[in-house]
């Protein structure tokens, strides 16, 4: 019952602040301040093990997301089912270079791969260091964060006092691509993370693990 | 001198490959074992037993540590309840395997799913001691004091991909697998070892029943 509870209110919260965030990025205004300022959240992935649920098109997947920062900086995603069945392994650079280690072949597809990649960059906030980034304001005085991509953009929305990183978006010009929610931040680290994407159907659902 | 040099060549060669599982040595008569292993099969009516998995993730120096308990009932019924690192049901009857996970139950028809089918198969038949029979590997035998390793190479493609062998250690006493370690072409692996072992108990059909 409470843990019924608890995921009531957890998917309330999350659609609240989903709903907060699905502002279509009009009439923001620049407004001072420094862009770095937003790395706070930037997670701390020394290692974290997340149980994880993937929804894609209607098929239900689950199992255990490993995230580990490695000696040269890189980090390495590695999801496997509960068996130990390895579905992939991917690594991604401090510099923004992107390897796959391994990928089941059923999910070796260009754009599950490119979508998971983006997905997982936005989640790292690995391009922040942009020089062409932006900090604007909506007129409720929420902080957006925008980082320019090769395609798109990424955006990391802040309350005004840049107290709470409300959600995470990826976007193109014209239309919202996936929002990211990480909540509970203990030592560097959200304990729930939510990524829903807008254009079809999938959603990935992560959960810290107590190792 | 040519000959002498061609021996120790040949019998240096012959202790490298009996050195492959340190401890174990070559058994060349595979037939006389699988036919003691078949036997034993035939009086193993049922399993009970906890099991420990441990996911070693070679390059990111990692292992992930689940828990459970483990039930097989012949002919070929199989319950792994997951205890840690969170609660996960997987019971396999027949040709469907049901999934518990949270509060999602899935079921999903290895018929459908020809990969499944091998891996489930690949349990199932590890436990039930048929898996010498299994046309989809190329068997190997060795032993040290104790124990039979039975190294299982896959033949098909589809299952290389997933490993580059698969290694049932079986106690000589009673000839029961203790340990089933999956290898994959990475250098990862799973082992899942078998402890507090109770052969041949009644477990009520209920248990594997399938919604």
């Amino acid at each position: 019952m409470q843990r019924s509870l608890i995921l009531f209110l957890l998917l309330t919260s999350c659609l609240a602040t989903m709903l907060a965030c699905t502002t279509v990025f009009k009439g923001l205004t620049d407004v001072p301040g420094d862009v770095a300022a937003v790395q706070k959240f930037k997670p701390e992935f020394t290692v974290a093990l997340y149980k994880t649920e993937v929804n894609v098109m209607g098929n239900y997947l689950s199992g255990l997301l490993l995230i580990k920062k490695m000696p040269d900086s890189s980090t390495r995603m590695l999801f496997s089912n509960e068996m130990g069945f390895k579905f992939f392994d991917f690594e991604f650079s401090g510099n923004g270079d992107f390897k796959v280690h391994y990928i089941i072949k059923q999910m070796n597809r260009k754009a599950v791969v490119k979508t998971l990649r983006k997905d997982f960059e936005l989640i790292l906030m690995q391009h922040p260091e942009n020089g062409a980034a932006k900090l604007k304001a909506s007129s409720e005085g929420l902080r957006y964060y925008i980082y320019p991509q090769s395609k798109g953009f990424n955006y990391y929305i802040t309350d005004s006092t840049i107290s709470n990183l409300l959600c995470m978006k990826r976007a193109s010009k014209s239309k919202e691509i996936v929002t990211v929610i990480a909540r509970d931040y203990k030592d560097g680290l959200p304990d729930t993370i939510g990524i829903e994407h807008h254009n079809f159907n999938f959603s990935i659902a992560l959960k810290k693990i107590i190792r | 001198m040519r000959r002498i040099l061609i021996f120790l060549f040949v019998s240096l060669l012959a202790v490298s490959v009996n050195a492959q599982y340190a401890g174990y040595t070559v058994v060349n008569d595979l037939a006389k074992f699988k036919a003691v292993f078949s036997q034993a099969a035939q009086r193993t009516t049922s399993i009970t037993s906890d099991f420990i998995q441990e996911k070693n993730l070679s390059m990111l120096s990692e292992k992930i540590i689940s828990k459970g308990k483990f039930w097989f009932k012949k002919e070929s019924l199989v319950r792994m309840e997951y205890d840690a690192p969170f609660k996960y049901l997987m019971i396999i009857n027949k040709d469907k395997v049901f999934i518990k996970d949270g509060q999602k139950q899935n079921t999903i028809s290895t018929k459908s799913n020809k990969l499944f089918q091998q891996i489930n198969k690949i349990t199932v038949d590890c436990v039930q001691g048929n898996v010498l029979n299994n046309p989809d590997f190329k068997v190997k035998l060795f032993e040290n004091k104790g124990n039979y390793l039975v190294e299982l190479s896959p033949i098909p493609k589809n299952l290389k991909e997933f490993f580059k062998s698969i290694n049932v250690i079986v106690d000589k006493k009673d000839y029961a697998v203790t340990s089933i370690d999956m290898n994959e072409q990475s250098g990862d692996n799973t082992l899942i070892r078998f402890t507090n072992k109770e052969m041949n108990a009644t477990i009520p059909d209920t248990f594997f029943i399938i919604n």
